[in-house]
């Protein structure tokens, strides 16, 4: 339960807003890095993969004024309940989407050296697992931004299909790979894109769990996500 | 049972019960003892003449907990907190109209409770420390004098023991002959407080202790309040709701006569159930 009651102090509510709208532009930022990195990738756009390393420094800021904001908050209002679940949940969730827009640059290095050789078809194999990805970080922000603990917890089991996709392309490139030729530093390439894809879906699952955290007070961390019961009998035939 | 003897005895009686006809404790004679609340409020209404001041109140407070009332003022948890140990008897018109609150076993609401024999077992400590203007040896001593204590080496005994679980022993041996005044606002409060315990009571209350200490005093204070648990149960009223994180087993959060939540302190903190007190705690009242 949270309150939309106007605190007696206004300073108070203004330093929480001002917490809330620099998350909320954080993530606008890391996602941008992350869509212009995967874009770069699939198009063979070196601006925007130089423009992705250019800009980390950006989210990198964010991460320091949330953290500031966030004790300066701590220090001043000594919030509690709802409110001290917001400054701790804000102040995790900048952590987690700094990580996000640095897995955003890895792929875009990565970008730069397969542009720089001859065009891999294979790339488009790794669509479906950023567009999942993508998904799961979009979906845990709503979940934070909305304070939706059903969709933060959801996360959880559906972070188990994407790691099957990750899997499954890892088991492919690396079977590329394997084979040699001249193709082989592109899989090695592509390996190391779908790891920093499978890690921003964990990233994007930790501020989901986080969002349960700000909107229930509940700690779903390392519990072993439910299965709703048609999928548990479908997955057992 | 007057609390002044014409003839005191020579030593020191044990704390009598409230009421001859005392009841035998539910869980007498069982194999496993229940935990008997060591105050159970029910359904209580309180006012001062026609002002309804407390409404259908019911909540136990556990044996060995400090437990917090929290609220704006004039919300009602003074007058529940002074209800405990009938201090309200001395404000004319001002009397519980429902309910009961039971104290081992004794609905201390009814009229043929002592409320000077009450007083032994729930002693209070106030908002502005009172020493009186006399040593710190006699101000503890004030309590077992009174119950007809003469034994030096009685008094020595309760005054140290007193001095040490109030956590000022050490800061005050050498000078147990000063005058009670002379000691710092922290030092007063907690000789206050040992002088509440001298007469072994079984509840303390605490009607904001800390209000009119610095940060270090309270500090005292409040680390005294956690030592105190293992001996005595607590009822603190505070507007300090750090503080009441910090020291409390229990918070009751009460508004406008109700007692809108009742739960563990960190519960009441980290996610009330209430909207009101989730507004209260957070600082929304306007």
């Amino acid at each position: 339960m949270h309150s939309d009651t106007p605190h007696i102090l206004r300073e108070f509510d203004l330093a929480f807003e001002s917490l809330r709208n620099e998350v909320i532009a954080m993530a606008s930022q890391a996602r941008l890095n992350l869509e212009r990195a995967m874009q770069g990738l699939l198009e063979r756009d070196i601006e925007r993969c130089r423009a992705v390393v250019a800009d980390d420094d950006e989210v990198d800021d964010a991460e320091l004024r949330i953290d500031r904001i966030g004790m300066e908050t701590l220090v001043r209002f000594h919030p509690v309940a709802s409110d001290l679940r917001l400054v701790i949940t804000s102040m995790k969730v900048a952590s987690n989407l700094e990580r996000i827009s640095d897995h955003a640059v890895n792929i875009a290095k990565r970008a730069r050296k397969m542009i720089a050789r001859p065009e891999c078809p294979e790339v488009t194999f790794i669509e479906p697992l950023y567009a999942l990805a993508d998904q799961q970080v979009r979906d845990a922000l709503s979940a934070y931004t909305d304070r939706n603990a059903d969709l933060g917890a959801s996360l959880q089991l559906r972070d188990k299909d994407l790691d099957k996709m990750h899997k499954r392309l890892i088991a492919t490139f690396t079977s590329r790979l394997e084979e040699g030729g001249e193709k082989a530093e592109d899989f090695l390439h592509l390996v190391f894109v779908a790891r920093s894809l499978e890690r921003i879906g964990d990233l994007a699952v930790n501020i989901g769990e986080d969002a349960v955290f700000l909107d229930s007070a509940r700690d779903i961390r390392h519990e072993k996500p439910v299965v709703p019961p048609d999928e548990g009998r479908g997955a057992s035939t | 049972m007057p609390l002044v003897t014409e003839a005191p005895p020579k030593v020191r009686p044990p704390t009598p019960p409230m009421t001859q006809d005392h009841p035998q404790s539910p869980a007498t004679g069982s194999a496993v003892p229940a935990a008997i609340p060591a105050i159970q409020v029910k359904d209580v209404d309180f006012c001062y003449g026609d002002n309804r001041v407390l409404k259908d109140v019911s909540l136990d407070v556990p044996t060995h907990e400090v437990v917090a009332f929290i609220g704006p003022s004039g919300c009602g948890k003074t007058t529940l907190l002074r209800c405990f140990n009938r201090m309200n008897d001395l404000v004319p018109g001002a009397e519980i109209t429902k309910g009961s609150i039971v104290i081992e076993g004794v609905n201390i609401a009814d009229k043929a409770v002592d409320p000077v024999q009450l007083r032994r077992h729930v002693g209070m400590v106030f908002q502005k420390y009172n020493p009186f203007p006399r040593s710190i040896y006699d101000n503890v001593a004030y309590g077992p004098r009174t119950l007809g204590e003469r034994r030096k080496s009685t008094l020595d005994e309760v005054v140290e023991k007193s001095l040490r679980r109030a956590a000022l022993w050490d800061e005050v041996k050498d000078r147990l002959d000063d005058i009670a005044t002379g000691l710092s606002g922290g030092q007063q409060q907690r000789l206050c407080i040992a002088r509440t315990m001298a007469v072994d009571p079984e509840i303390i209350l605490m009607d904001e202790p800390c209000s009119a200490l610095d940060p270090i005093a309270t500090g005292h204070v409040e680390d005294l309040i956690l030592s105190l648990r293992e001996h005595y149960t607590i009822v603190i009223v505070t507007h300090n709701m750090q503080q009441a994180t910090r020291v409390s087993d229990r918070t009751a959060f009460f508004y406008l006569g109700e007692m809108v939540e009742f739960d563990s302190t960190r519960k009441i903190f980290e996610n009330p159930a209430h909207k009101r007190t989730l507004d209260y705690i957070s600082g929304r009242f306007g």
